[in-house]
């Protein structure tokens, strides 16, 4: 295997595909991505087994090949050369690579070790705005749970609901749904967040195709594909748990609560819940810490209800906030030990479902 | 159990040779010929020590075990300070901690927790490999062996396999399939028990304890 390219387009597919490689895999060969030259393109593999990215890029081939090379050290190589062409040749258990003066000479892994992996899915397949996709994934994604002791809450779930494709995550002390209108329906699948974060970087933000199959699912764009096996389990019935209406609703603005949540996690930190009075006029944040003292402030808001003091995790509060697309929140409340629901004026493509804290 | 304590040097030769230094040391052979050579300190391991089936030739101021794949651990006495034999008899094996005894008696009485329409037959069902936690019955009516842990590892699934391998073998019982229960249980047992067709379930200790949280859940 022979080529010759652009040192930031090499650097950025090997490093794209490698995104997928984990640190520390069991397995020599997973520490590695897979590239094959056939023709003038260069195909670039990194996997964990369950995530596998894929990256392709036009080269000048000198002579197809294939060879799996180091990922993080041949990424980390070939971006640290001079600018300008660097070119890349797999001979004899050892891959050079060399640009403009500098050489490095690797260590090849066996390519004959590299897993086989299956090339794309069958299933639902959709068409996305990457952009608009990888933003509704980040906006549920931080309800999702990063313990993998529990799969099913470490995954978002895509559903359809008539002409509308939901994203729902939860950890069970938030729950986040993000509708999607004008995507046609699936059947539910659950997906793992952790491939999904990968999505903008791994593959840009440009038109996606989305396939979702039996035990994987395939993203794909112009710069190359990300498939994932998907999470085999049910996830809880969310349905019964957002409430048709609520009888206590808050008008704020998400910069002004923001900014006062931040202030009143310099004193809470994480185990300590910030409590809000809501009441004709606004809230009055407060949160007490025995050991370092107290924070207190009041935030001008449009309350109609009764008046109601409710506690939340101030990190889950900020979250949720922070992924509210609107300048300006609702927050709506029923009673301090039910959840409360945080959306968008105007916009209820996105809900957040907060748990609160008991007092 | 024989118990020597004694200053001795011990040299191992087989698939590398090791040799510990002149030390008092803690000797022990054991009912079933395994001789295991201890420091006085460390809960874990010995320093040295040769598995059963072996020979012990006793010589004068020597002890020689070799096994039958040609090991030799040669134990060297320069001065015995304490030796005696006791019998011990069979050992019952190892209880099971409080809490997943407490989980099994807790899921006893209200199997429903880890399934719809779940009804109880018996705890502690017993087999010929000893008992499974729970036996009970689906809403159809089938039979779900329930194995409980506190951690849910690979040994758990293994374990709940060999349960089902000869409940299943019971035509009153059959088909019977599995219920692998923990408070978390680790991917690894996940997928081993996906692969065998063995359901798993996480409970909540605290709540089936019914023990309040400051942070309340949405399920």
């Amino acid at each position: 295997m022979r080529i010759r390219a652009e040192r930031d387009d090499l650097a950025d597919v090997l490093a794209r595909a490698g995104r997928a490689v984990g640190t520390r895999s069991p397995l020599p060969i997973l520490q590695g991505v897979l590239c094959e030259v056939e023709g003038s393109r260069l195909r670039v593999t990194g996997t964990d087994t369950d995530i596998t990215i894929r990256t392709t890029l036009e080269v000048e081939a000198l002579e197809d090949g294939r060879t799996v090379i180091p990922a993080k050290l041949a990424a980390e190589a070939v971006r640290k050369l001079p600018a300008g062409a660097v070119s890349m040749t797999a001979a004899d258990g050892e891959v050079e690579i060399t640009g403009n003066g500098p050489r490095f000479r690797l260590r090849e892994l066996n390519v004959d070790d590299f897993p086989k992996l299956p090339e794309g899915s069958e299933g639902v397949s959709l068409s996305v705005d990457g952009a608009s996709f990888t933003s509704a994934l980040s906006q549920v994604g931080v309800a999702a749970s990063g313990d993998e002791a529990r799969p099913t809450l470490t995954g978002v779930l895509f559903e359809g609901e008539g002409d509308t494709m939901r994203l729902v995550a939860t950890d069970s002390y938030r729950l986040a749904v993000r509708d999607m209108p004008d995507i046609a329906g699936t059947e539910p699948t659950l997906v793992p967040f952790r491939a999904l974060r990968e999505l903008g970087r791994a593959l840009g933000e440009g038109a996606m195709d989305v396939v979702l199959g039996d035990r994987d699912a395939n993203f794909a764009t112009d710069r190359g594909s990300l498939s994932v096996r998907i999470i085999e389990a049910n996830f809880p019935n969310y349905r019964q748990l957002l409430p048709e209406s609520y009888p206590n609703r808050l008008v704020v603005s998400k910069t002004s609560l923001l900014d006062a949540v931040g202030r009143a996690s310099l004193v809470a930190e994480d185990h300590i819940p910030v409590r809000l009075n809501l009441h004709d006029g606004g809230i009055e944040l407060s949160v007490t810490r025995q050991e370092v003292g107290e924070e207190t402030e009041h935030i001008e808001a449009e309350y109609q209800g009764e008046e109601l003091t409710i506690a939340f995790n101030t990190r889950y509060l900020t979250d949720g906030v922070s992924a509210v697309a609107s300048d300006e929140i609702v927050l709506e409340t029923s009673d301090p030990l039910k959840p409360g629901l945080i959306s968008g004026v105007n916009d209820e493509a996105f809900r957040y479902l907060l748990m609160p804290v008991r007092l | 159990m024989r118990i020597v304590v004694a200053d001795c040097t011990v040299d191992y030769e087989g698939r590398l040779t090791a040799h510990l230094p002149l030390a008092t040391r803690l000797v022990m052979v054991k009912a079933d010929g395994c001789v295991a050579v201890h420091a006085d300190g460390g809960a874990y391991k010995p320093l040295n020590w040769m598995n059963a089936p072996n020979h012990l030739l006793e010589e004068d101021g020597r002890w020689v075990v070799v096994n039958p794949k040609g090991e030799r651990l040669t134990i060297t006495f320069t001065e015995v300070h304490f030796e005696t034999a006791i019998e011990m008899g069979d050992d019952p094996g190892l209880q099971k901690d409080g809490v997943e005894a407490e989980l099994q008696r807790l899921l006893a009485e209200r199997v429903e927790y880890l399934g719809e329409g779940l009804t109880l037959v018996r705890r502690e069902y017993p087999t010929p490999i000893g008992p499974v936690d729970l036996l009970c019955r689906d809403a159809e009516g089938q039979t779900v062996a329930v194995e409980i842990k506190r951690r849910g590892e690979i040994d758990g699934v293994e374990q709940l396999t060999r349960y089902l391998e000869f409940l299943n073998r019971d035509d009153r019982l059959a088909p019977v399939s599995g219920l692998f229960v923990a408070q978390q249980i680790k991917p690894q047992a996940r997928t081993l028990a996906d692969d065998r067709g063995i359901a798993c379930v996480e409970v909540d200790y605290d709540e089936l304890r019914g023990i309040d949280s400051p942070a309340l859940k949405l399920f």
